[in-house]
């Protein structure tokens, strides 16, 4: 007589059965239970769809030259608007914060290099204030400090 | 002749000297032994980073990433946990805050499909559970496809279900290595596969809707 699976030990061997690890007699008992229970199959279908990422354990084919352009394509055909629902608000956020941050720096490049020189030239060219007193060229005696 | 004894004598003992040993050498300033170290757990982490990201580039960066952390931090490293499971730890700490850097939301599972997947997934739906399994290996859509599935999850789920099911690690050890309490990773895995489920059920839905 053929051992029988439950539906919970049925779905224990999924990850088993995906990576070939059952003999053929365990695979055949899963396979049968698979044809007979409807939700079990379903499950199965549903854990095909992502096992290839998680169970499989050798590394996906690499897609063959005949495929790439094909690829290209489809993601060509993607509608616009969702690659903009994707994308664009946090692209242009980034283009914006940029733009600013080049901005900024031009400001203070601008500012620095320029500041510094003005000033020298305003110093240079500046002439000494009218109401100095003890320049150079004046000399006190001790008559005008008296009087 | 004593020459070649010699040599075969040093290949076997290089052959079978133990993390453990490999390590006390890189502490004591051999550091040029951590690439024997990193070249032995390498496909392990290359496959791990990989069931976290699709993308052969990023998954390589994040092996490379995490063997540096590894090296850096190895003098933390206590013989009480072996090697492989605490390097696991930084790399899936390391994939998982790539995940949440990344920011990705669910509704990103877009439902535009290429016209080999749409192949693969009508395969999904008609095909002997035998039939799936051949041609999942040959088709790299499948790939793409599960990972896009996978993609559309929190990072905390996908983690889980990660650690889980290809890993095959207990509750407790995953609690471990996150920092999470066993209540939140078995929440986790519950949701995981409540929404894995969901987005399963919605591309067979969309498969046969394309293929009527």
């Amino acid at each position: 007589m053929e051992e029988k699976l439950n539906c919970f030990e049925a779905r224990q061997e999924f990850r088993a059965f995906w990576r070939k690890e059952l003999t053929s007699e365990d695979r055949a008992i899963l396979v049968s239970h698979l044809a007979e229970c409807a939700k079990c199959d379903r499950a199965f279908r549903e854990f095909a769809l992502s096992a290839p990422a998680l169970h499989s354990a050798e590394e996906p084919p690499l897609r063959s030259p005949a495929e790439r352009p094909a690829m290209r394509d489809s993601h060509s055909r993607r509608p616009a608007a969702v690659v903009r629902s994707r994308f664009a608000p946090r692209r242009g956020l980034a283009m914006s914060a940029a733009a600013m941050v080049l901005l900024a720096a031009s400001l203070a490049a601008y500012f620095s290099v320029t500041t510094p020189i003005d000033t020298l030239n305003d110093e240079l060219s500046a002439e000494p204030p009218a109401t100095q007193l003890f320049g150079p060229d004046l000399n006190f005696s001790s008559e005008d400090l008296a009087g | 002749m004593l020459g070649l004894a010699a040599s075969r004598k040093t290949a076997w003992r290089l052959a079978v000297r133990t993390d453990e040993e490999l390590i006390a050498e890189i502490l004591n300033g051999e550091t040029a032994t951590f690439s024997e170290l990193a070249t032995r757990h390498r496909p392990r982490v290359e496959r791990l980073c990989q069931r976290f990201f699709s993308d052969p580039e990023t998954a390589r960066d994040l092996a490379q990433e995490a063997f540096i952390r590894a090296y850096t931090a190895l003098a933390t490293y206590r013989r009480e946990m072996p090697f492989g499971s605490w390097l696991r730890a930084i790399v899936t700490n390391l994939c998982y805050d790539e995940l949440r850097r990344r920011r990705r939301r669910p509704e990103e599972l877009v439902a535009d499909f290429t016209a080999p997947e749409v192949q693969w997934m009508n395969l999904v739906n008609e095909a002997t559970p035998e039939e799936i399994v051949a041609a999942a290996e040959e088709r790299r859509e499948a790939h793409d496809l599960a990972n896009r599935l996978l993609d559309s999850l929190r990072a905390e789920d996908r983690t889980v279900l990660i650690l889980k099911d290809s890993e095959e690690l207990n509750v407790s050890e995953i609690a471990e290595i996150m920092g999470w309490s066993e209540a939140k990773v078995k929440i986790r895995a519950f949701r995981a596969r409540q929404a894995l489920r969901k987005q399963s059920e919605a591309l067979r839905s969309a498969a046969k809707r394309s293929h009527r």
